[in-house]
């Protein structure tokens, strides 16, 4: 492999501003086959293939290192693996698609306020009611590392792909781990964030892979491109 | 015959020679039983795989659960003895998620200080087929909790202390707060029955059950008792004590002496389980022996003393202990003794072949 992959988000509000952030530092994203094209360039820089991803493979490939740079959230490199922030650096954080992945609990759920309150319920919950405090969300890696470090271990996660937020009142989980913006969300379905519950803040980030191949030519390559972007080294 | 093909074949022999049951449970096995035994933190090291019908199975991360659930199912209450050998499964970081462990579970025994004994005994054996003087860590699960029931304390403390035991930051978190505890405003308590007529209004009101999770009255009673809790401070000495009780921590001998001394300083009646750590000592012999309070595996069927066993680099190659809870966990009827460990033969591989 001689040229640079940088993968940028496929479509929508995250796409847009990936190029936009990208010529406002004076280089241009082009898709010449439009919206259903997969691969891109970028104007004067043809030593750079740039393809359109879902920002989950983003994440995932960025992990596996089939592609050298990447735009995508810092959440999805959190739940993609527990090794996935090892396996990447952040060579700048883009300042938009701000998010936070928080724990959620009912808001009638008056005697939980901290995570040192949902260790204590958690912690008899399968003594009283015969199974264990369940918890829907799609961060399940995020979920688990974070709780570990809570010390709770007594819970189960059921895994959520859409509309997380209506898990309590369908009946499907006690409480939720989401991401949010604005918390607005969560409390029109009447759930309350816990005061110490946000497990990561995330933001969209330009990643390098770690796990790439970076011989000396590609690493000058890249040195080449972040300084045209003002960016730090990474790798 | 290779020294590995050798090693193995002796340590195939004694776990022959342990009058035990020779235990083969089968390579899949139901997934559920894990995650409600030990939760999602063990559940992550699963390798799973789910049936067309849905079902998940899992490949055998454990020889103990399966031996201990035909046990129960079998209707005995027979002392019987298991051992083990075979490959297990569980997801690892750079390390493959196939490899051997080797062990031994004795259920229903009368006397647990001699189960233990012949658990040590066992492992010790294993890891000298390896040439390995271990240092051996030993923990006080009943000790602990002897302490904490007679610890000057609110009551309701207790099992919020106890379930943070062996996870030092929780527990360390827990005892800051305790400590820190601000002398909170006495605010007047709602009445209990006001109290959960607004909860379940808020419970409605969001198109939450009222019976199939956590219930008003529980989220009312805990809610109070939690405001009363902010109230009944934990006394200072005790808190105290606590903290120095679990810093406790070296060679086995001088800690037992710490032990004592502080007991003897609370007035403290520790007599009988820090009597049953010194029984097991003449068995370790010459080996490196460390006792430290704050050790205990996390899950909450352990009972009375465990331990671990590591090689000079540092890594655990068996690990054991007392655990008298597991088998009504795993839905016997009446507590049924348990003394077991299990020897990651890997480990004991790498430890002599670099």
């Amino acid at each position: 492999m001689t040229g640079l992959t940088l993968a940028v988000p496929s479509k929508g509000r995250l796409e847009e501003q990936t190029r936009d952030w990208f010529a406002g530092r004076g280089l241009q994203i082009t898709r010449p086959g439009g919206a259903r094209s997969y691969l891109g360039a970028i104007e004067g820089h043809p030593e750079i293939t740039v393809r359109f991803y879902p920002a989950a493979e983003i994440a995932r490939e960025l992990i596996r290192g089939t592609i050298d740079l990447g735009v995508t959230g810092l959440d999805l490199i959190h739940e993609t693996s527990e090794t996935g922030p090892q396996a990447v650096s952040t060579v700048a954080e883009l300042g938009f698609g701000n998010a936070d992945v928080v724990v959620a609990v009912p808001d009638s759920w008056i005697d939980v306020t901290h995570f040192h309150d949902l260790a204590d319920v958690a912690s008899d919950f399968r003594s009283r009611h015969g199974r264990w405090l369940r918890i829907a969300t799609k961060y399940i890696t995020v979920t688990r590392q974070h709780f570990a470090r809570a010390g709770i271990a007594e819970y189960r996660t059921v895994e959520s792909l859409g509309a997380t937020e209506a898990a309590p009142a369908s009946g499907v989980a006690d409480i939720i781990v989401d991401i949010t913006s604005t918390g607005s969300t969560l409390a029109a379905n009447g759930l309350r964030i816990l005061e110490d519950g946000v497990m990561l803040r995330s933001q969209a980030c330009l990643f390098s892979s770690r796990a790439a191949e970076w011989p000396p030519e590609r690493r000058s390559m890249l040195a080449d491109l972040l300084g045209a972007l003002g960016a730090s080294p990474g790798v | 015959m290779t020294h590995a093909v050798y090693r193995r074949a002796q340590l195939e022999s004694l776990v022959e020679a342990q009058g035990a049951t020779r235990a083969a449970p089968p390579l899949l096995l139901p997934a559920d039983p894990y995650f409600d035994l030990a939760g999602e933190e063990f559940g992550r090291r699963l390798l799973l795989t789910s049936g067309a019908n849905g079902v998940e199975h899992c490949l055998r991360p454990d020889f103990t659960l399966p031996i201990v659930a035909d046990y129960i199912a079998s209707g005995s209450r027979q002392p019987a003895a298991f051992s083990y050998l075979g490959p297990i499964f569980r997801q690892r970081e750079g390390a493959p998620a196939q490899f051997d462990q080797a062990g031994l579970e004795l259920l229903a025994h009368p006397d647990g200080d001699i189960a233990l004994d012949q658990v040590l005994t066992f492992a010790r054996a294993a890891l000298d087929l390896f040439g390995v003087r271990p240092h051996i860590r030993l923990g006080g699960v009943g000790l602990f909790e002897a302490l904490l029931a007679q610890a000057d304390m609110p009551a309701p403390w207790r099992p919020r202390i106890r379930h943070r035991f062996g996870h030092t930051e929780a527990l360390g978190r827990l005892l800051t707060r305790l400590e820190a505890a601000p002398d909170a405003e006495r605010v007047p308590q709602p009445a209990r029955d006001a109290l959960i007529g607004e909860i379940t209004e808020s419970m409605v009101a969001a198109g939450l059950s009222l019976s199939e999770g956590r219930t008003p009255a529980e989220i009312a009673d805990r809610y109070l008792e939690q405001q009363a809790l902010d109230a009944a401070h934990v006394p200072a000495a005790t808190l105290q004590l606590l903290r120095d009780y679990l810093a406790i921590s070296g060679p086995v001998l001088q800690s037992l002496t710490r032990l004592e001394a502080l007991a003897a300083r609370h007035r403290l009646m520790l007599g009988a389980p820090i009597r049953a750590i010194r029984r097991h000592l003449d068995n370790l012999g010459e080996a490196h022996v460390t006792f430290d309070a704050s050790f205990s595996p996390r899950l909450d069927y352990y009972t009375g003393i465990v331990f671990e066993m590591r090689g000079p680099g540092g890594a655990v190659l068996a690990s054991g202990g007392q655990y008298d809870r597991l088998l009504e966990r795993l839905g016997a009827t009446a507590p049924i003794a348990a003394s077991g460990c299990a020897v990651w033969v890997d480990r004991l591989e790498a430890e002599v072949s670099p």
